[in-house]
């Protein structure tokens, strides 16, 4: 019995550990554009996407599930589409594991981002327009170094939620070992199932990646920013 | 030749400029909240044209919008043969296109960079699509650098340079772009007396080695009669005078 409980919390640590790093990385990306989208271009629909990335930060995260299960489960908007043309769903896959933590890590890594990108002295980025350099480049080469501080304590933030999801991810990619339960998902299961060492060692852990962040964005953030 | 008019209305609200023309008395400064206009025109030829006024004239915005960094409400730029701005036609140039070399009053260096990667971070690629080397920048960046007498400073950041020295850093920075015209904004008013007189002859020295026209903004008497071929004196938004700094000067003693 223990043995088989401890194969459980090193399969749920290897899980989560992998969804978290690749759902980070998504965020990365994803949010550094919307964040960039958001501080520096003017369209139609910038109130709109700003609302629709942050909307997962305040809602209930089962009504982000539920939303997502609406858009990408077996009969949903999006899901329908590519069930009818692969008989493949997303729902109960690694994969959406890995969408629930995404959505719900984005809004806390394009509010960094973006207030970070903000901070930064337009003069920089005149001066390099009048050097020749497109407003990508600079944004790259100028803005984004001297927003680096707030861009990664937005980064960190958002492996910590993405390490804590459980809502959504229950919704979404439910509740199995080995393929979807993650360490949240486990304690859940650990405490349900009495199992108290579990649940402890499993609590511990997230405890202790969770104040490592904290310490760390603080770090980031406390400091002076460059370029403000 | 630089050709320009322009004409702007500078207001408190950027975001609503006030509809009615409002009366413009002796205070036009910009936190009074009275909008006034700015209507000038001018030429700048080779040399170093100096914009000469108080604060609040209108002479740095004539220089952004030179550069584009501020877009007029009517009128037109242009140098030499490129149009840079034209109401009429809808003309208007993006700052990338329009090759100006920019110093500002407070250098406006790349905090994150050290004085050579500054400057050759202003290097333009080369006609080939390949553009230029890392190393033949490189080479560019202790040239220019060495040009303004300061290549020993190439591998210190921003923070760890002296006023003097920055303006140095800014100006191989905007001369690295190749540019058409350099524009400056008051580069020495937030440099000491004694690097202030010794800059004047370097930014002097460098427009007569470089022979690209300057357009140099400042408010300073000594710095017209110094370094000025020609000057255009603004008041409240309007040429007052135009001509040679001697000119100017026997008439402001009279």
């Amino acid at each position: 019995m223990r043995a088989f409980g401890d194969s459980m919390i090193w399969s749920a640590f290897k899980l989560s550990l992998l969804v978290t790093l690749v759902a980070t990385c998504v965020v990365v990306l994803l949010g550094t554009s919307f964040a960039f989208l958001l501080a520096k271009r003017k369209f139609r629909g910038r109130e709109l996407l700003d609302a629709v990335v942050t909307l997962p930060l305040v809602l209930p995260p089962t009504v982000t599930g539920y939303y997502l299960i609406v858009l990408l489960g077996r009969r949903g908007v999006i899901g329908s589409f590519i069930y009818e043309r692969t008989g493949w769903t997303v729902t109960f896959t690694w994969w959406a594991a890995v969408i629930a933590a995404t959505v719900m890590a984005l809004p806390l890594m394009v509010k960094s981002a973006r207030a970070a990108i903000e901070s930064v002295n337009p003069q920089y980025e005149v001066a390099s327009y009048t050097l020749g350099k497109s407003e990508l480049e600079t944004f790259f080469r100028i803005t984004l170094p001297l927003a680096s501080r707030g861009v990664f304590a937005g980064v960190v933030l958002s492996f910590a939620r993405a390490l804590g999801e459980f809502g959504a991810t229950l919704m979404l990619a439910g509740n199995i070992p080995g393929k979807t339960q993650t360490m949240p998902l486990a304690i859940y299961e650990a405490v349900v199932a009495g199992e108290g060492r579990q649940a402890q060692i499993l609590a511990l852990v997230l405890t202790a990646v969770s104040v490592t962040a904290i310490y760390l964005t603080n770090k980031l953030t406390g400091g002076r920013t460059q370029g403000m | 030749m630089l050709q320009a008019y322009i004409r702007k209305r500078i207001g408190t609200s950027r975001k609503q400029p006030s509809p009615e023309p409002q009366a413009r008395g002796g205070n036009n400064e910009r936190e009074s909240g009275q909008a006034f206009r700015l209507d000038v025109e001018f030429t700048a030829p080779s040399g170093v044209t100096i914009l000469f006024g108080p604060s609040g004239s209108g002479k740095t915005t004539c220089l952004r919008a030179v550069a584009g960094i501020v877009t007029p409400d009517e009128g037109r730029i242009s140098l030499d043969e490129r149009l840079y701005f034209d109401s009429a036609s809808g003309v208007n140039l993006p700052i990338q296109q329009r090759r100006v070399g920019f110093v500002f009053q407070d250098y406006v260096l790349f905090p994150h960079l050290t004085a050579e990667q500054n400057v050759a971070y202003g290097i333009r690629a080369g006609e080939n699509s390949e553009g230029q080397s890392k190393a033949a920048k490189r080479e560019r960046a202790r040239e220019l650098l060495s040009l303004l007498g300061i290549e020993y400073a190439a591998r210190q950041y921003p923070r760890e340079l002296s006023g003097g020295e920055s303006q140095r850093v800014a100006l191989a920075r905007a001369l690295a772009s190749d540019p058409a015209i350099v524009l400056l904004d008051e580069p020495l008013s937030a440099v000491d007396a004694k690097t202030r007189a010794r800059l004047l002859v370097e930014i002097r020295a460098t427009q007569r080695r470089t022979g690209i026209p300057f357009l140099y903004v400042t408010h300073n008497v000594a710095e017209v009669v110094e370094i000025g071929d020609q000057v255009i004196v603004l008041n409240e938004g309007r040429v007052i005078e135009q001509g040679s700094p001697r000119e100017i000067t026997l008439v402001r003693e009279e």
